[in-house]
């Protein structure tokens, strides 16, 4: 069995004392960011990706992987516990589990949000063990062009899944390549749009772009505001579900890890997408006579959206890992995340680096258990940071990216990068323009320049090329028709409902 | 025009356009080379001209909506903590080098505290004692990053 020897091999890596370790502080760090209201993985990544520089490669990734995992259990953690998703795959989990809370049932929601979770994240992570080898074989068989489609179809979907305006979107996209292009040009060496700035030179940085946009202007957008947000009050409860809550929830946690297994390894699908649907086919599923209705603290409602969305994080590290593609933003931070340790993620990982490959899909099993075991009982705690008014919060979380950022390169360029991102994020909220896809393209655009002009080159400049090569065509292909669905006026308002939260 | 800072979708539209013919007109300065041998101009001049259409066609739309724009309670611009965020940040960047991290984290977490609505100074200096302790402890005793202290260390 090679599925065996190879997960085996990965268990080796990921189960040595400092590899656990590492793995532990990362979910520790990943959900005490995460629980905080208003910071969502993203933000959550930038922020802590300094504390991963001193490590070796290895570690270092099994660490951020800890930290996505943990970054994601702590905004379930604070849609349930105060009603505030902090990002947009729990928003779902917020209406059910947020009821139950008022109930006092809080503490059997987290249990099983962790629960599920937990079996989501088991199932998910064989599945990328299965897939992810013959997939990168096929990838192999990619040329430029091919790429350069699959790019075009990956930043589509992203578009599918802003919220607002689909044009907005594409403009926001756009906007993100081009600034994605400022720099030293690979192939000329001609400094673009750097403006005699010698650190621009060498690009803007992407940890700054995202620090900036997601990191100080929410802080921006939320100073304005004023404190409005609710204080948890109420007890906790007992974390272990009852008998009769798993035997309702065991259908629900199945249906929501297959769904969520498989719309995540869509390239811009991941983790909201799953969450969404889960609920919807739950809510569905159970039909007018669920008990307690669904939005009125139905544990269903917790365990699907949960459980999907966990197993759709997992699989979407698919596409990452035998493409190189980041199929959504938390990847993209990612694909930064590696190239920092000097990994090109790609389909030539799992054979020049295996260990580093089986390692981290083994620690993503790893990462999974330590959210049950360890967080779940620390629940108290992170109640407690709830309770932490934003007045005093904000400062801190400035201080953690400002220092953040300035250790990236050691210069205070970055500084100045996510001061002027900050103001520029805020102008983009204000304006409803969703800034996810803006960091999708400023990750793939000098990847897709690059592949474009390979795919020009060996065609000698004719752009049939793209249409020719049979699976550049069938990815140009799905993303007409996924411009061409987003544009039909029933999805365009059934999308607009379904994101209404936001 | 009344209404012109209400409207969203204009004021978008008008910022890609903006945005999007410094860009294209920006690439001249690079060649353009042919489609078999691109230049470093050709993507981003490309780029920057869809990005102009496009927001062309928002700012369209925009000016469809002016009426309802006009109507609304506007986008509700609130610059005060903006600016004093982004200064208290600038101003990190230039202490942190040059003062070192006590100096720097407390005009950071000073400055931009008072952004609040509810600030409370007492507060303020509190969490300033515990992020420089904490922020010592971690970065420069616990990570060993290269980053001064004190204004008088090395």
């Amino acid at each position: 069995m090679d599925l065996l020897s190879n997960l085996s091999l990965g268990f080796g890596v990921a189960l040595t004392v400092t590899n656990i370790l590492y793995a532990l502080i990362g979910c520790l760090l990943g959900t005490l960011i995460g629980v905080l209201p208003g910071i969502g993985p993203v933000a959550t990544i930038a922020m802590l990706l300094p504390t991963t520089y001193a490590l070796p490669p290895v570690s270092a990734l099994i660490m951020l992987a800890g930290i996505y995992y943990g970054a994601q259990y702590g905004g379930s953690t604070t849609a349930i516990l105060v009603n505030l998703p902090g990002e947009s795959s729990s928003v779902v989990t917020a209406l059910d589990g947020y009821q139950m809370a008022r109930k006092g049932r809080a503490g059997a929601a987290l249990g099983m949000a962790a629960i599920g979770s937990f079996i989501a994240g088991s199932f998910s992570t064989l599945l990328v063990a299965a897939f992810a080898p013959p997939l990168s074989e096929a990838a192999l068989k990619f040329g430029p062009a091919d790429y350069f489609s699959l790019m075009v179809l990956g930043l589509f979907a992203a578009i599918a899944m802003a919220s607002g305006s689909v044009i907005k979107a594409i403009a926001m996209v756009v906007l993100g390549i081009v600034l994605g292009l400022v720099g030293t040009d690979v192939n000329s060496g001609v400094a673009r749009y750097s403006f005699d700035v010698p650190e621009l030179t060498d690009g803007i940085g992407f940890v700054g772009v995202a620090m900036g946009i997601f990191g100080i202007g929410e802080i921006l957008t939320n100073l304005e505001k004023g404190e409005d947000r609710e204080v948890f009050t109420s007890k906790v409860g007992s974390l272990l579900p009852t008998r009769q809550d798993f035997k309702d929830c065991w259908g629900a946690i199945t249906r929501g890890t297959l769904l969520g297994s498989l719309l995540g390894i869509l390239p811009g699908g991941g983790a909201v997408l799953a969450s969404f649907s889960a609920y919807t086919l739950e809510k569905k599923i159970a039909g007018p006579r669920a008990n307690p209705p669904f939005g009125q603290g139905n544990i269903r409602g917790v365990a699907a959206p949960e459980s999907a969305n966990n197993a759709g994080a997992q699989t979407s590290f698919i596409p990452l890992l035998t493409l190189g593609i980041p199929p959504n933003a938390v990847m993209a931070l990612m694909v930064g995340a590696m190239t920092i340790h000097n990994i090109q993620p790609g389909p030539q990982v799992i054979t020049a680096n295996p260990q580093l490959f089986w390692g981290l899909i083994a620690s993503m099993w790893v990462g999974n258990a330590m959210l049950v075991i360890l967080n779940l009982p620390l629940i108290g705690m992170w109640v407690q940071l709830l309770k932490i008014p934003y007045r005093l919060l904000y400062p801190m979380i400035l201080v953690f990216c400002c220092i953040g950022v300035y250790t990236v390169n050691n210069t205070t360029f970055d500084v100045w990068v996510i001061a002027a991102f900050g103001v520029i994020g805020y102008i983009f909220a204000k304006l409803q323009c969703e800034a996810a896809p803006l960091l999708l393209g400023f990750i793939l655009g000098p990847m897709m320049e690059e592949n474009l002009r390979r795919a020009m080159l060996l065609s000698r400049g004719d752009p049939m090329v793209f249409l020719e090569r049979p699976i550049s065509a069938s990815m140009l292909v799905l993303s007409g028709l996924l411009l061409l669905v987003l544009a039909l006026p029933a999805i365009r308002k059934k999308r607009e409902e379904t994101f209404v939260e936001d | 025009m009344n209404g012109f800072f209400k409207n969203r979708d204009l004021l978008a539209g008008i910022m890609f356009i903006v945005i999007g013919v410094v860009f294209a007109v920006g690439a001249y300065n690079y060649q353009m080379g042919t489609a078999a041998r691109m230049g470093p101009g050709f993507f981003p001049r490309i780029l920057g001209f869809t990005m102009a259409g496009l927001g062309v066609i928002i700012a369209g739309i925009g000016l469809k909506n002016q009426a309802a724009a006009a109507a609304s309670e506007g986008i509700g611009w609130t610059w005060k903590p903006v600016i004093i965020v982004t200064a208290a940040v600038i101003l990190f960047g230039f202490t942190l080098p040059t003062l070192g991290m006590i100096v720097a984290i407390t005009i950071l977490t000073i400055l931009s505290g008072i952004a609040a609505h509810d600030k409370n100074y007492r507060e303020l200096v509190f969490i300033t004692v515990i992020m420089c302790i904490f922020c010592a402890g971690v970065f420069i005793w616990g990570l060993k990053l290269q980053m001064k202290l004190f204004p008088w260390s090395g």
